[in-house]
């Protein structure tokens, strides 16, 4: 059976079966794509758990000297070792990663909505309302994101995790609006939405019922895409030492920027401490892992969604 | 083309306006310069923050917006720093398009082999990991190779001659932050000093694009191998290899230098982290020692974030502009 016969099939059946089902059955075919979306999933269960798997108090500290600084090792089950003032750092990356996650799931889920909406309004309108919501998009990206979110914390002047939300999602909807809009102005021309037209559906029947669910999937790929780009300018802004402080809430950014108030132990100053690799590694590589992941399952829903186009 | 051009030239300065008035408000209603005299007014001085900007906007024209309201020559610096971003994204561009075109025609050539599945793995892990740790591990990787050799190719830290703008960091020692170090060199020694500080900063910037760019050309090259002109030059007896590159790659070029620079708002994003780990005292280093000082200049500021808006708006344009001069259809939207 040759591709193309197969594809045909598949657009046959998602004529029955509804476009993200046929889409999650392609998705189900690649291995690698399964396993990172497993491996971002269970880390983000680890992460929403930290407080079960590990219920010490999060500011556990231990200043006996053979428990500060200590490098991973078995004993005591400090698996990642231990930092400066003898916190386990198995413990701090969960809660890391469960800092990190509750800020870029909330912000991408919010900036996913208001970009479906402007982005709908825009696309199905056109005229004047698209041209000022497009333009109030330019407004948003004409900073590189993580210039317009420094700008943003000093005006805030502290962070909280909400802080960061409302920023992230202030900032990242235009993202969404766009694609969603170039994908609804497309579809606003074709014969079934003259159909509904005709049928006399309300303007907000046809966005709600035709337009968006047919533009599901580039929603749901902007949306995988929006998770990683927010937990990247998160982890960039946390390592310039703005956002949240590690110390009250851990996030995979400050765990790794932790390097900068220690000189990574490359200082010339014998007064400066030289952090052990391991305070920083361990975060970082988990950092590492969860974009690595979220980027694979964003290129595999997005071929899943378009086959043709990925058969090139 | 002209009027196209134009639409989009006055779109991209109404752009600009809006940003900067938005920045200026921000700042100059929260931070207040600590001194009066000449150069703009203050906003306390004027009734409201729109016309202190509407003053500001005023100065520019003249240059005037180059001094803070305590007189203080805010420019001289600003335009040090833009000279080092530009000298670093240079040295990036280079690195990107070389290796970019080069990894991309070989895995496009090569499509479905090892060496192509190795680049896509590559591309995905270099696409994957932020700027910061990537520089990170460039910086203590030469340091830790070149205090066990003693061979040091590269430097590891720093712009030529100068002390970092933030003190700390990643950065030896150096002294009053900003100041001039006795060793920079002149001539052809400066110019060799200066790739040698480039060199590992323009890396680790440039590593995470020939990922993702090579990607581009890839699949964009594979579509050009598809078309049906390709398969005319073919027919005439062509080499593969002329066909690949004077044929398939050449109408590839116009997606991929539209796409190189639609990604200039992220390279300029990713170079503040780069310029902070490498202390290159550019734009980056800038921004995050204004901001951080206890009485932030709102018109060191204003004049650093309007110059970087008006750098990442250029470069959109120039991308449409390239776009619409090679694709006549897409002048119509």
């Amino acid at each position: 059976m040759t591709t193309a016969t197969s594809i045909e099939e598949q657009t046959l059946a998602a004529h029955q079966r509804g476009l993200l089902t046929v889409a999650a059955r392609r998705f189900a075919r690649e291995p690698l794509a399964l396993a990172a979306l497993t491996v971002v999933i269970a880390l983000f269960i680890a992460g929403a758990l930290a407080h079960v798997i590990a219920p010490r108090a999060l500011y556990t500290i231990n200043l006996s000297a053979n428990v500060i600084h200590h490098a991973p090792e078995l004993a005591g089950w400090h698996l990642f070792g231990t930092d400066w003032v003898g916190a386990d750092m198995l413990q701090r990356t969960l809660y890391g990663i469960r800092t990190t996650e509750e800020v870029a799931l909330t912000a991408a889920l919010v900036a996913t909505l208001i970009g479906v909406l402007v982005g709908a309004l825009a696309g199905y309108y056109g005229g004047w309302l698209d041209a000022l919501l497009m333009r109030v998009a330019d407004l948003v990206t004409a900073y590189p994101a993580v210039v317009l979110t420094l700008v943003a914390i000093v005006y805030f002047r502290e962070a909280y995790p909400h802080t960061l939300i409302i920023i992230f999602a202030s900032i990242m909807w235009a993202v969404v609006a766009r694609a969603v809009r170039a994908h609804v102005a497309g579809l606003r021309e074709q014969e079934f939405v003259d159909a509904a037209r005709a049928l006399g559906a309300s303007d907000a029947r046809i966005i709600f019922r035709h337009l968006l669910p047919n533009a599901s999937g580039t929603v749901l790929v902007a949306a995988t895409s929006l998770i990683g780009q927010i937990i990247l300018i998160d982890a960039t802004v946390e390592f310039f030492d703005y956002g949240l402080p590690a110390s009250v809430s851990p996030s995979l950014g400050n765990l790794v920027a932790d390097v900068v108030q220690f000189k990574f132990g490359l200082s010339s100053d014998p007064a400066a401490v030289g952090l052990g690799w391991w305070t920083w590694f361990f975060p970082g590589l988990t950092l590492v892992l969860i974009l690595v992941c979220i980027n694979l399952v964003g290129d595999a829903l997005d071929d899943a969604l378009n086959p043709v186009a990925a058969h090139h | 083309m002209a009027s196209f051009f134009v639409r989009r030239l006055l779109l991209a300065l109404a752009v600009l306006f809006a940003v900067s008035f938005g920045t200026f408000v921000f700042f100059a209603t929260k931070f207040y310069p600590t001194c009066s005299g000449a150069g703009p007014p203050l906003v306390g001085s004027v009734p409201n923050a729109a016309s202190a900007y509407f003053h500001w906007l005023r100065n520019v024209p003249s240059g005037g917006i180059t001094r803070d309201p305590c007189g203080t020559d805010i420019g001289a610096q600003t335009w040090q720093s833009l000279g080092h971003t530009a000298a670093l994204l240079g040295a990036t561009a280079l690195i990107v398009i070389v290796l970019s075109l080069v990894l991309g025609v070989i895995a496009a050539a090569r499509a479905g082999s090892l060496l192509d599945l190795a680049l896509r793995a590559f591309s995905y892990i270099a696409w994957a990991v932020p700027a910061f740790i990537v520089a990170l591990v460039l910086q203590s990787v030469f340091n830790w190779a070149g205090n066990r050799s003693g061979f040091r190719p590269f430097a590891t830290d720093g712009w030529p001659g100068q002390c970092a703008l933030i003190s700390g960091a990643f950065l030896k020692d150096c002294g009053v932050p900003g100041a001039p170090t006795p060793h920079a060199g002149t001539g052809l020694h400066y110019a060799v000093s200066l790739i040698r500080h480039l060199t590992l900063p323009a890396l680790a910037l440039a590593l995470a694009f020939v990922g993702a760019h090579s990607r581009y050309l890839r699949s964009s090259l594979l579509v050009a191998l598809n078309a049906p002109y390709t398969t005319t030059a073919r027919a005439k007896g062509l080499p593969e290899h002329t066909v690949l590159l004077r044929h398939a790659l050449r109408n590839s070029l116009a997606t991929f230098s539209s796409v190189l620079l639609l990604d200039f708002g992220a390279i300029f994003g990713a170079a503040l982290v780069v310029d902070y780990v490498f202390g290159l005292n550019g734009l980056g280093l800038l921004f995050l020692s204004d901001i951080q000082t206890a009485s932030i200049n709102p018109y060191a500021v204003q004049l650093l974030l309007t110059v970087t808006a008006a750098l990442v708006i250029a470069a959109a344009l120039l991308s449409e502009v390239i776009v619409a001069w090679l694709d006549p259809r897409t002048r119509l939207r």
